[in-house]
């Protein structure tokens, strides 16, 4: 009977352990936040409070358009990788199983096994060829790169949610003379909106921060919040940094709620 | 068919930012470019200037090897002058074009790297030195023997910063070796030296400024501008320089061989080697430049600062790292491999 009413919680330290891992997970980012509101030119020296970096960060063009870059990018990227990964878990769920399925999974998530190092230097040699090539050096690039590496986190919740998805919801609907689009459009894909939306998110934050990839494939004046933020590592970090990264987790806290209660409305 | 690759074609030129007149685009260290240098040029030429960062030369490098980047100049440090040239990646100087040439400082002119500046610019310069915390420790400063024979006070309170070529450059001369020696004799002193400093040593890092200015550390390796910063928080820290011989680097500007806005980048050239706007850079990014007559725009605390201006008595002991061998590499590379451990 033991066994029965087994509890994560009630065991012994749980409450200890979970305690240190969340402030493991959240004091340095606290730690962060509070040196954003500093006075002094520090990371690690307090000088009193102060908005003067949240200021100077606001009227430093640089920042603003990275900021803008930024966002384009991750909003041009989500798209494109969710409407691509909606497709391909359509073609890899709603069908028989059929040879060479794991093969397709593993090309899908190639992004995720490849460490992403070896993509950025192979897109560095692609696109530098392409690039001379064509003349053309615009944001193009990133944003081919964002979305073929979102693809698999885009994927993967979309297609958690068809595999729990009830078919026979589809079957009724062709039993009932809908054509496959009709289902497609009035069944499946009201059905599947939360997976996509998910999916969408995820490859919005993940386009959002990454540094190694857009490193490489940047043009001149390319630079994206993460990659600007990386290039003041070698001179001294103003409490500026700490005031971008604050306002950066500001927007993603204000995008996440904002879809929590889209979705949960919906629902 | 053709057509609408044709106009894909028109329309991806159209939208290419680099061949447009009136712009200019900079390849350069992160946080490193004064706006208030950038804002003067725009205004006074009309040129719009993009600035992109990189944070290592060999990032930086493997771009612009890899091509098609669209930038018109890159700066990279005095060990990789070089190699630019060599690959053909940059252009030569047309000194015609470029009136205040001549301002760049006599010790400037004919340095090593590029004797004569026929293909770079001076944009910044600095050393790497020992920043030492004389309420902690209040002997000699000015020698190596700071972290490789590290005094009783400062033990577990010292850091080193994990860069490979300025801390093995700072332990082969203290060794009595050059830098860039094959010497295995030097080579095998510089490795027991420095793995037996290692247990005595607090951390291996960055972030140098932070530490000292609040005693987290009680003395670094460290450079000079930032120890500076560091000096201006926390009066006690001071900055040595090894008298066994300590290394220099200085930054240069350079055309880029497929640069597409020539014209303009001779202009910014031009621009930055007139004293007060070198001052600009310097006021900027807190260490000096190479433009003779431009320490008297610059911010007062560093016309007299003694991690800029470097003390008479230490001036020799300073090397610019040459562009060391692959053997030599292999040696220091092994040194480091077994250090990290």
């Amino acid at each position: 009977m033991a066994e029965r009413n087994f509890e994560v919680s009630r065991l012994p330290g749980f409450a200890t352990t979970a305690i240190i891992v969340f402030i493991i997970l959240y004091l340095p980012i606290i730690t962060l936040m509070v040196y954003s509101f500093n006075g002094g030119a520090s990371i690690a020296l307090w000088e009193g409070f102060s908005l003067r970096w949240y200021e100077i960060a606001w009227n430093n063009d640089a920042v603003k358009s990275a900021t803008m870059r930024s966002l384009t990018i991750a909003a041009a990227a989500s798209v494109i990788s969710t409407v691509l990964a909606s497709m391909a878990a359509l073609g890899t769920t709603r069908r028989d199983k059929f040879k060479g399925q794991t093969v397709i999974y593993v090309l899908i998530n190639q992004p995720l096994m490849v460490p992403e190092i070896v993509t950025a230097v192979a897109l560095l040699i692609f696109f530098a060829a392409v690039k001379v090539a064509t003349g053309y050096q615009g944001l193009g690039y990133l944003i081919a790169a964002h979305s073929a590496f979102c693809i698999p986190f885009a994927y993967l919740p979309i297609r958690a949610r068809l595999e729990g998805m009830d078919l026979t919801l589809e079957v009724a609907a062709s039993d009932l003379y809908a054509s496959s689009w009709q289902t497609f459009t009035n069944v499946t894909l009201p059905l599947l909106m939360p997976g996509v939306l998910a999916g969408a998110m995820l490859a919005f934050v993940i386009s959002l921060d990454d540094v190694i990839i857009t490193e490489f494939v940047k043009s001149g004046g390319q630079d994206t919040l993460p990659t600007y933020m990386l290039g003041q590592l070698r001179r001294a970090i103003t409490p500026e940094v700490n005031a971008i990264s604050t306002a950066l987790l500001g927007l993603t806290v204000v995008m996440l709620t904002a879809f929590f209660l889209l979705t949960r409305k919906k629902n | 068919m053709k057509k609408p690759i044709f106009t894909l074609a028109l329309l991806m030129a159209s939208t290419s930012l680099a061949q447009a007149d009136g712009v200019l685009n900079l390849f350069n260290w992160g946080n490193y470019t004064s706006p208030e240098m950038i804002a003067k040029f725009e205004a006074e030429t009309g040129i719009t200037v993009t600035i992109t960062d990189y944070d290592s030369n060999d990032a930086a490098l493997a771009k612009i090897e890899a091509g098609g980047t669209g930038f018109d100049l890159v700066v990279p440090t005095h060990m990789f002058v070089p190699i630019y040239i060599e690959k053909g990646l940059v252009q030569q100087l047309d000194l015609a074009r470029l009136p205040h040439h001549s301002n760049i400082a006599p010790e400037w002119m004919d340095v090593e790297w590029d004797p004569g500046r026929n293909y770079s610019v001076p944009w910044q310069w600095g050393s790497t030195g020992v920043a030492v915390n004389t309420a902690v420790y209040g002997g000699d400063i000015n020698t190596s023997g700071i972290f490789l024979d590290v005094p009783p006070e400062l033990v577990g309170k010292i850091n080193v910063v994990p860069e490979m070529s300025d801390i093995l450059t700072l332990a082969t001369m203290y060794y009595g070796g050059e830098p860039c020696t094959e010497d295995t004799e030097v080579l095998r002193k510089v490795r027991d030296g420095l793995l037996a400093a290692k247990p005595n040593w607090l951390s291996m890092d960055y972030g140098a400024t932070e530490k000292l200015s609040n005693n987290d550390w009680a003395a670094s390796v460290n450079w000079n501008g930032s120890t500076m910063r560091a000096r201006i928080n926390n009066p006690d820290v001071a900055y040595g320089y090894p008298r066994e011989g300590y290394p220099l680097w200085m930054d240069s500007v350079m055309i880029l061989s497929d640069a597409q806005n020539v014209d303009n980048a001779y202009a910014f050239l031009d621009f930055i080697m007139q004293p007060e706007n070198a001052a600009m850079i310097s006021g900027f990014a807190r260490y000096a430049n190479g433009i003779s007559g431009s320490a008297e725009f610059m911010p007062e605390d560093m016309q007299t600062a003694p991690e800029v201006v470097i003390p008479e008595e230490f001036k020799a002991a300073g090397h610019f790292t040459p562009t060391c061998s692959p053997k030599a590499v292999e040696y220091m590379t092994a040194i480091w491999t077994e250090l990290q451990k």
